[in-house]
């Protein structure tokens, strides 16, 4: 009926009415980019405010140099630059060792237990990086370490194989943290891939790792390229392994050297050193988005996906197949169990030590009972704010951005998509830093400094790239036939978006909505440059105690927090497992 | 000699402030407690090694001795010099502080005195002794600490136990050794009995020894762990936490002159509940916290005879810090601080 009465609207009427419509959706888009802009430009605009000013947040100072020129003529500077690029050059590498095979192996083979296999992946992007890296120095500490030991006696070496503490060392468990991100980024582009060249090298003899080697590296090529530019980003910014492998050996990296200018071990915060070294990262960082850019633009030249309508087939691995069951639980023990029984061991003694009788004997569990004493309810009140609100706000904005970016014909909806994504060039230590300033130098205007709301803020910012790349590409997937149909009944744009668009991209949405609320549980950098004694969260309180040397006590909660969240992960898995693993979207 | 005069005025002062609490001084005692019962909170920042349990032990103490529910919201600390320097950071863009009272040590409380931070009190008004007052009147000393260096017994031969300071400095400890973020230790003992020069000197070449950097907490267990053999210096709360867990850790108790860093407590400028800071600072100047203070941190104080840390003082040469070194203290501690390598 209604349709009919349309019809009969003069021509030029409804063309009005389009044109009405067009400009309604064009000042909406506008007023997303100018929040956006405010939302992501504000934090980075103070850090290069604070770069230019002396003494603390809100003192009336003039703006001057003086940081750059002390940062910038000082050659400690460049080395440190140097110590960034290498660590973040190798914790890559090293990723990529792991996280290629395994994906080949998950994505295109028979390999048994791929479900389990999932979930421990998932459970190893969850496991806060800080309480792995304990770990790892209860495991290859040159003094202590366990396999240092082991290795030893086994090959009567005169000194330790392996020292924790140095580039490579960090760049090491840096890497195999990375691991299960770049599968869940990679295995998109090898599940969709063609597997007709592949089958043609088959066809012809030749054998699976040289397929591997040649055909199917090569056309995933872009794929991998983007991941490694990501990565890399990602590496240049993180902040655990250099804050407790790098910087008890005064090898200091990016990261580690803005953490302690604004949280300095002696003297007092140097927010303007901070911004000048902060400089340093915002460059490197918008270099390489925009590299990111033109290699995902790149590798659309090169798509594999085509429409012919075919499943790739798994590749029989016959006899293989342990040998790549071994390879990925391999990769599973280093990356999740043996960390979790490294955390486990300490979490039931007095003190920690390694391995024996005496130690066997003294095992309590006093630690697990005392942690509500330890800890309170604030830092979990606090942590379930983040886990609701900033998967909440980011999936929001994400839905808004990917419906301008991907369904409508705004002429600057590629900048809106850029803006969206530049949050990742910027590191989280940075934009924590940025917040705290502001927070701190304006707190008339922006009064969240010491609130939890400012680490939602922070949280929310920084997971925006990665909550439109996903609501990009679920929004890509839904025909646009279904809205034009919505469109053409006469209902207007939002209500084609919340009637139409919205349920049918519901299941993405909510598989990022919860990854997100995870990723927002176990993050720790800007939490920590935020941290005042209000907002306190999970995270947080592991780190306090952590400094504080109460090991056992950090090993406890740490336990608690990795079952818990193997609990969601699985629960997820379960209730979702009919709409797609979670992390596939990205 | 000087900790015998401090003692004796101490003892003198203290039943001369028990009088006069009872008499002359039983109005500011009254307005504070009225003030305190309406602010009702108490948001109290202390060393880690106080646990909540020790926290709430003083809280139970206190609300019984003036009659209160006050509720003690307890920080403890992880980083007492990032967080002394966040709270000058926070009065510098006039935000007030996060908590109303400070238990850190009085080189962290001079630091803030230098920069007017603290809400002085007529603490003795209130029968805390005249001795135990420091920094214009801006804070009470709790207890003392003892720093040295310190080893894991199950690890390091007796023979080995550094008898001196400079055998920290022999090349067989290169890559063995950890020296602690608390460079104040070494400021110490340049504005005291080495004098800068030789402190200086003496910090340069520990670096030399290219040392395992970290907070107290961590290097206790690095310690336990035999990562590091010998910590440059520990403070003894550490060794009372290590003594409860059964973890061992000893002094290398010949070394001397021993650094005594001492807790102070006082209120901070602009703190959110005053009137139970203040009641609060000078209930922690009362003898009935000692036993406390020393069951949960291990720490007593040097100036009461009797207490564990007065029997460790005797016969030793120890290192007080005095509110007049405040200033060099604060300005060495940073360059020790890079020279170690803790700051660039």
């Amino acid at each position: 009926m209604e349709l009919e009465a349309r019809r009969s609207v003069p021509v030029a009427a409804w063309e009005g009415l389009n044109r009405l419509r067009q400009g309604g959706t064009g000042l909406f888009a506008a007023g997303l980019t100018g929040f956006l802009l405010l939302l992501i430009g504000v934090p980075v605009g103070m850090v290069v405010v604070m770069s230019l000013r002396t003494g603390f947040p809100g003192e009336d100072v003039p703006l001057t140099l003086e940081n750059f020129v002390e940062v910038y003529l000082d050659p400690g500077t460049y080395e440190i630059l140097l110590n960034t690029l290498f660590f973040a050059v190798a914790s890559v590498t090293v990723t990529l060792l792991f996280a290629v095979p395994i994906v080949w192996i998950l994505m295109r083979t028979d390999i048994p237990l791929k479900k389990t296999i999932y979930v421990l992946l998932t459970i190893g992007i969850l496991i806060p990086v800080f309480l792995r890296t304990i770990a790892w120095i209860l495991l290859l500490s040159p003094r202590i370490g366990l396999l240092n030991q082991w290795l030893q006696q086994l090959f009567s070496l005169s000194s330790p194989p392996f020292n924790l503490y140095s580039l490579t060392g960090m760049a090491f468990i840096q890497g195999i943290s990375f691991v299960p991100g770049a599968f869940f980024m990679l295995a998109a582009a090898y599940r969709s891939m063609d597997p007709s060249l592949e089958e043609a090298a088959y066809t012809s003899g030749v054998s699976k790792l040289r397929t591997f080697l040649k055909i199917n590296i090569p056309i995933t090529l872009p794929a991998i390229a983007a991941v490694m530019v990501y990565l890399f980003m990602t590496a240049i910014a993180v902040f655990e392994v250099p804050a407790i492998i790098g910087m008890p050996s005064r090898i200091l990296v990016l990261s580690s050297l803005i953490y302690s200018a604004t949280t300095p071990a002696t003297g007092l915060p140097n927010y303007g050193i901070a911004g000048a070294y902060g400089a340093i990262m915002l460059a490197l960082g918008l270099t390489l988005a925009f590299l990111y850019v033109r290699l995902v633009k790149q590798g659309k030249k090169y798509t594999v996906i085509t429409g012919r309508g075919y499943r790739p087939r798994e590749i029989a691995l016959g006899r293989w197949k342990w040998a790549a069951l071994a390879f990925v639980f391999f990769y599973l023990a280093i990356e999740v169990f043996i960390p979790f029984l490294v955390l486990l061991w300490a979490s039931v003694l007095p003190y920690l030590q390694l391995p024996s009788a005496a130690a066997l004997s003294s095992m309590t569990l006093q630690h697990y009972k005392e942690i509500p004493l330890h800890v309170g309810a604030l830092p979990f009140i606090n942590t379930l704010i983040l886990m609701f609100t900033v998967p909440t706000l980011t999936m929001v904005l994400s839905v808004l951005v990917s419906w301008v970016v991907i369904r409508t014909q705004v002429s600057f909806r590629g900048t809106l998509d850029t803006l969206a994504f530049l949050p990742h060039a910027v590191p989280g230590i940075l934009m924590a830093v940025g917040l705290a300033y502001l927070g701190l130098a304006y707190r008339s205007v922006f009064p969240l400094y010491g609130t939890v709301f400012i680490i939602v803020l922070a949280h929310t910012i920084n997971w925006i790239a990665y909550g439109t790349r996903t609501t990009n590409s679920v929004m890509i997937q839904v025909h646009r036939e279904l809205e034009e149909a919505g469109r053409v009944s006469g209902a207007s744009a939002p209500r084609v978006l919340g009637r139409i668009v919205l349920p049918l991209i519901a299941a993405g949405v909510l598989n990022s909505w919860i990854w997100i609320g995870m990723l927002s549980y176990r993050e720790v950098t800007m939490a920590l440059t935020l941290y005042t004694r209000h907002n306190v969260v999970i995270s947080t309180v592991v780190w306090q105690f952590w400094g504080s040397g109460w090991v056992p006590q950090v090993s406890a909660l740490g336990v608690i927090l990795i079952l818990f969240a193997t609990l969601v992960v699985g629960g997820v898995r379960l209730a979702l497992a009919r709409v797609g693993e979670i992390g596939s979207a990205s | 000699m000087k900790i015998v005069k401090r003692v004796g005025t101490y003892g003198l002062s203290l039943v001369m402030a028990i009088h006069a609490a009872g008499l002359a001084y039983a109005g500011p005692l009254e307005d504070l407690i009225a003030g305190a019962k309406k602010e009702g909170a108490i948001e109290f920042y202390g060393p880690s090694t106080l646990g909540p349990e020790g926290a709430k032990a003083l809280n139970d103490a206190f609300n019984k001795k003036y009659g209160l529910n006050i509720k003690l919201q307890y920080s403890p600390s992880g980083n007492m010099t990032r967080d002394t320097g966040k709270l000058v950071g926070l009065a510098a863009s006039g935000q007030p502080p996060e908590w109303d009272i400070m238990v850190v040590t009085d080189a962290h409380h001079g630091s803030l005195w230098l920069r007017k931070l603290h809400d002085p009190f007529d603490y003795v008004a209130l029968g805390v002794a005249k001795e135990r007052i420091e920094y214009d009147r801006g804070t009470v000393s709790v207890a003392n600490q003892f720093a040295l260096p310190t080893y894991n017994k199950k690890l390091l031969p007796a023979k080995d136990v550094p008898k001196k300071w400079e055998d920290l400095l022999d090349p067989k400890w290169k890559g063995k050794l950890g020296v602690i973020n608390s460079t104040h230790h070494w400021a110490r003992l340049a504005a005291g009995a080495w004098g800068e020069e030789k402190t200086t000197d003496f910090v340069k070449k520990l670096s030399d020894q290219k040392p395992i950097l970290s907070r107290a907490g961590e290097m206790a267990q690095r310690l336990i762990l035999g990562e590091v053999l010998i910590s440059a210096t520990l403070q003894d709360s550490q060794l009372h936490e290590a003594a409860e867990s059964g973890a061992p850790l000893a002094f290398a108790e010949d070394i001397q002159p021993v650094i005594s860093p001492e807790y102070h407590v006082g209120v901070l400028k602009g703190a959110p509940h005053p009137n139970v800071g203040h009641l609060f600072v000078a209930f922690m100047g009362s003898p009935e916290v000692q036993p406390i203070w020393k069951k949960h941190t291990g720490h007593s104080s040097a100036y009461v005879p009797g207490t564990d840390a007065y029997k460790f003082a005797q016969g030793k040469q120890v290192v007080y810090m005095k509110q007049s070194q405040a200033k060099l203290v604060d300005k060495l501690a940073r360059q020790y601080g890079k020279i170690l390598g803790f700051n660039r």
